[in-house]
């Protein structure tokens, strides 16, 4: 059973794809806890929808209009917290509803049930298509390379603006990528977990991890090897009992959580 | 010789000023101190002199723009504000700041007593050991001017002293131009070579025996305020 799934291309596609997405939104949630902004990848999920809505309108594939807007949204943001005294919560709330509210207009004008966009709303990496992943893959491996190279210099823009400027670090250029790389992972999050629950694999890796790593290296590696383990025994989950992958997912991680803080616990005690 | 020359340098955010029009040269090989009360412009102060911040005026380090001479400098913030349950090593801080050294054998941990903490997570330090981090990720590129931001603030009185110490010793022995900003007075009176006292304006600039009048202390904080016990004033 388990070989004849393996074997079916659209589990083959949803796997490579979903492991590639962990990696890349364990790696990129470490720097989201660290900047405490993760009102701001939830906000840049929802507010994606006006993307999705222009790509269904226009029959052009909602992955690249999401991917362009949220882009251009983050850049804008990173822009507005650095040239405003707007408080960078208010910000991101602007940013999540005019996208949410200009996304819900647009598809009113367009009738009738649309998959692409109930794919973007809930979730459904088992229908995810060869050129999906293939720009998926380009994004992902880019944007892990340069987490892989720079990490160093994005933990200390950080945790200390000014020692990372006076230790050569470009910190607007650097804040600027941050966004825009925590904002293109999560719009290719949402066609695994959905505009709601995308958050969920930035978030709870690392927070997991977190209980028990003993240095910012391991921090990394674990987050990876948990966000991995929820990915892939959500997709089995998920196949074999039938429910939705992006929640079974986020529920296996959650499980993961639960189960190392017990653990945690019973050995202190 | 200057190490810092400003001359009427201004910031303003809007239409509140909060630097206005100051004009004063730290000597190289000196150790300054910046005093004023709360608000009175002192770290802004510390971020227009990094260009940090858009300001009026000319700032001057080493003769050049701040931004060409940013290895030459070495910086302790006021500030360092963190979510403490991240695991981070002093190793890995120290390495995020200046690339992959290891801090065995290395001259300043020992001397800043760092090396003992290589491996302990910076969020399970003590507000002193953390400070003795942050001085040595200052020092450790072996800076030629070193601008301190309350250095001191959230350690105990004997913790405070060695670190006094150890600034002394590396401005006489290393001749490291040294800019701190303080709240303890009484420590700087016997211990800077120059004071700058700030308030917006520049209230006063020269050596301390001279400048730090109970005039000036007023102009400063108020007519409540002096310099308590001190048998200079």
């Amino acid at each position: 059973m388990m070989m004849q799934l393996l074997a079916m291309p659209f589990m083959q596609r949803a796997l490579l794809a979903g492991v590639l997405l962990g990696a890349l939104l364990a790696l990129l949630g470490i720097f989201v806890v660290l900047r405490r902004m993760a009102f701001f990848s939830d906000g840049i999920a929802h507010a994606s929808l006006a993307g999705v809505a222009v790509g269904v309108l226009t029959d052009t594939n909602p992955l690249l209009t999401a991917l362009g807007l949220s882009a251009i949204l983050a850049a804008g943001m990173a822009w507005l917290e650095r040239r405003t005294k707007i408080a960078s919560d208010a910000i991101v709330g602007l940013i999540f509803t005019a996208g949410m509210a200009t996304g819900v207009i647009l598809l009113s004008f367009k009738r009738g049930y649309q998959p692409e966009l109930v794919s973007f709303l809930f979730g459904n990496i088992l229908a995810i298509q060869w050129s999906e992943l293939v720009l998926m893959t380009i994004l992902a491996v880019i944007i892990i390379i340069f987490i892989i190279l720079k990490y160093k210099r994005l933990a200390l823009m950080i945790l200390n603006p000014e020692i990372a400027y006076l230790s050569g670090v470009a910190v607007t250029v650097y804040h600027t990528l941050l966004y825009i790389t925590v904002a293109v992972a999560a719009v290719l999050g949402l066609k695994m977990l959905g505009i709601v629950l995308v958050s969920a694999l930035l978030i709870v890796p690392v927070s997991t991890a977190k209980l028990f790593a003993a240095s910012f290296r391991s921090l990394m590696v674990w987050s990876v090897v948990i966000a991995e383990l929820a990915v892939l025994i959500g997709i089995i989950i998920s196949v074999y009992l039938n429910l939705p992958t992006g929640a079974v997912i986020v529920l296996v991680g959650i499980g993961l959580f639960t189960l190392t803080l017990s653990f945690q616990k019973l050995r202190k005690s | 010789m200057s190490a810092i020359s400003v001359k009427n340098l201004t910031v303003k955010y809007g239409s509140q000023t909060i630097l206005n029009r100051l004009s004063f040269d730290v000597e190289k090989g000196s150790i300054t101190a910046i005093i004023g009360p709360n608000g009175s412009g002192k770290t802004t102060l510390f971020r227009a002199l990094l260009s940090l911040i858009p300001h009026e005026g000319t700032v001057k380090i080493f003769q050049k723009q701040a931004k060409d001479v940013l290895s030459r400098i070495g910086y302790v913030p006021q500030k360092f504000d963190f979510d403490r349950t991240l695991p981070i090593t002093v190793n890995e801080f120290l390495s995020f700041a200046y690339g992959r050294r290891s801090l065995k054998n290395n001259q300043i941990c020992h001397e800043v007593r760092v090396d003992a903490l290589a491996d302990k997570l910076i969020g399970e330090l003590s507000g002193g050991q953390l400070q003795r981090v942050l001085i040595a990720q200052a020092l450790i590129k072996t800076p030629d001017l070193l601008l301190l931001d309350e250095p001191s603030a959230g350690i105990d009185i004997e913790g405070a002293q060695a670190f006094y110490d150890l600034v002394r010793h590396l401005n006489t022995e290393h001749g490291v131009t040294v800019l701190l900003i303080s709240h303890e007075i009484n420590m700087v009176y016997g211990f800077a070579d120059q004071i700058l006292c700030l308030n917006r304006d520049l209230v006063c600039n020269g050596p301390p025996r001279e400048v730090l009048t109970k005039e000036v202390m007023e102009k400063l904080y108020g007519p409540e305020i002096g310099l308590r016990g001190h048998k200079h004033l």
